[in-house]
């Protein structure tokens, strides 16, 4: 074994025991490249998002000499080339509907109408082809079409080159530096899916009043597929927790009425089918969650680990701890907005709060922003590691 | 509606089972498990593809 596969070892072993809700021998910290890093590149924005070459790249030489342990990737969700084969709508991308250096912005629409829901819940996989693809895809309109069949080639050919690229790039990162990624596989609550490209919040907030019986059918039609998205295919990995943001479950966008109603029960099945199946959920509870952490605390013991983001720390640690992984605790507007000084102090307060004993992870409370300042976010590394031997 | 087009409400990971393509195909001289195989990770692909679109 060289020294980086030690390394790579090391940083593993802490991952699997503060998931466990164990104490390692540190701390473990988390570390991702967002869109902030565009600001010490001398690229646009636009460049990084659709050269994949040049993002991994940047990845590789930032990735030189910092001690973190698990690795949130780098700066890009999605591959835009693939969206603009579709002709999609769903996003506006740096470059392609807004500037070369502005974020992507999601273009929610009722992509889903009312009357859908029957045949939507019927066959679920079947009306994403039939339907939905056609709505979201200026290219699709006219399905059987020359237009239509060439950008259904090019974007499935996208996927699987996108897919291979990444997976190559992983490859890299964890041969040359033995960084540990944090996630496999990707699912989200069901009403989330229902409410962000389907029925989109308008229509979702409406259904609740209109046809409440639909929403529920809706959530239950889709819970096995977000099951499946999450394990990512038979025998695949298990060791490592799938990805799941979490949107219109952050405290208010229902009341508690509607969370305990249509949120939580499909997102609780989609969690306990995960579980069944021997994966974990990475909970990435964004925004508030202080109302739920009581319900949260129903599902099997380390099924979840749990994001906090604003969700008040000391709540979520008197509830959920020692049974469930916490995760997070540094205010992303810190990480815009403080001082390395002030990132420190905060970093060391948030270890001395959160990580006794043990089942903690470091890490931004949420998604890093593009304004985030380079000096904070090693900052909060470098605090992890001067604050958090155990 | 043809017989193709009916609809499948296939199971999670699937977007057209192996039973349905080889009642289609009939007869199978060769080894039904090795196409069966490359069918189903195909497939499977597919799937995902479909369904990346609406997990946003």
């Amino acid at each position: 074994m060289n020294e980086t596969e030690k390394l790579y070892q090391k940083k593993l072993e802490r991952y699997m025991t503060a998931m466990d809700c164990g104490k390692p021998d540190v701390v473990p910290v988390t570390f991702g490249i967002g869109e902030w890093v565009v600001k010490y590149t001398g690229t646009t924005l636009q460049e990084i998002y659709y050269d994949l070459d040049k993002s991994n790249n940047i990845v590789n030489e930032m990735l030189k000499g910092l001690d973190f342990d698990i690795f949130k990737g780098g700066p890009c969700l999605w591959w835009p080339p693939m969206f603009d084969a579709m002709g999609s709508k769903l996003y506006k991308f740096p470059g392609m509907g807004v500037d070369e250096n502005s974020t992507f912005q999601f273009n929610e629409q009722e992509y889903m109408k009312a009357d859908d829901y029957d045949e939507f819940i019927a066959g679920p996989t079947e009306w994403l082809v039939n339907h939905f693809l056609p709505n979201i895809s200026t290219e699709l309109e006219n399905p059987g079409s020359y237009r239509s069949t060439v950008a259904l080639i090019k974007g499935a050919a996208a996927f699987a080159i996108s897919g291979g690229v990444m997976a190559a790039a992983w490859e890299k990162w964890t041969v040359e530096h033995g960084v540990v990624g944090q996630t496999t596989g990707f699912s989200k609550a069901p009403f989330d899916t229902l409410g962000d490209a389907l029925r989109g919040m308008k229509g979702v907030l409406l259904d609740l009043r209109r046809r409440p019986e639909k929403v529920i059918a809706a959530c239950a039609a889709i819970t096995p597929h977000n099951i499946n998205c999450g394990v990512a295919g038979s025998g695949a990995d298990t060791r490592f927790p799938c990805f799941a943001p979490l949107h219109r479950g952050a405290y208010p966008f229902l009341n508690p009425k509607q969370w305990d109603n249509f949120y939580w029960p499909s997102l609780k099945a989609n969690i306990e089918g995960l579980w069944a199946k021997g994966k974990r959920m990475l909970f990435y509870a964004e925004g508030d969650w202080t109302p739920y952490l009581e319900k949260i605390a129903e599902l099997p013991d380390k099924s979840i680990i749990f994001q906090i983001d604003t969700t008040d720390p000391k709540k979520a640690k008197e509830i959920l701890g020692g049974r469930f992984c916490l995760q997070g605790g540094v205010p992303t507007t810190l990480l815009t907005y403080g001082t390395p000084e002030k990132v420190k102090e905060h970093v060391k307060r948030t270890i001395d709060e959160l990580a006794g004993d043990g089942g903690f992870i470091l890490d931004a409370g949420g998604v890093v922003m593009g304004d985030a300042k380079q000096e904070n976010v090693i900052a909060m590394i470098e605090a992890a590691r001067e604050y958090g031997v155990y | 509606m043809s017989d193709k087009e009916k609809l499948l409400n296939p199971d999670p990971g699937v977007c057209v089972p192996w039973e349905v393509k080889v009642e289609e195909i009939g007869e199978f001289p060769g080894n039904e498990a090795i196409a069966k195989k490359e069918w189903e990770k195909l497939d499977d692909f597919a799937y995902n593809f479909i369904w990346f679109w609406a997990q946003r």
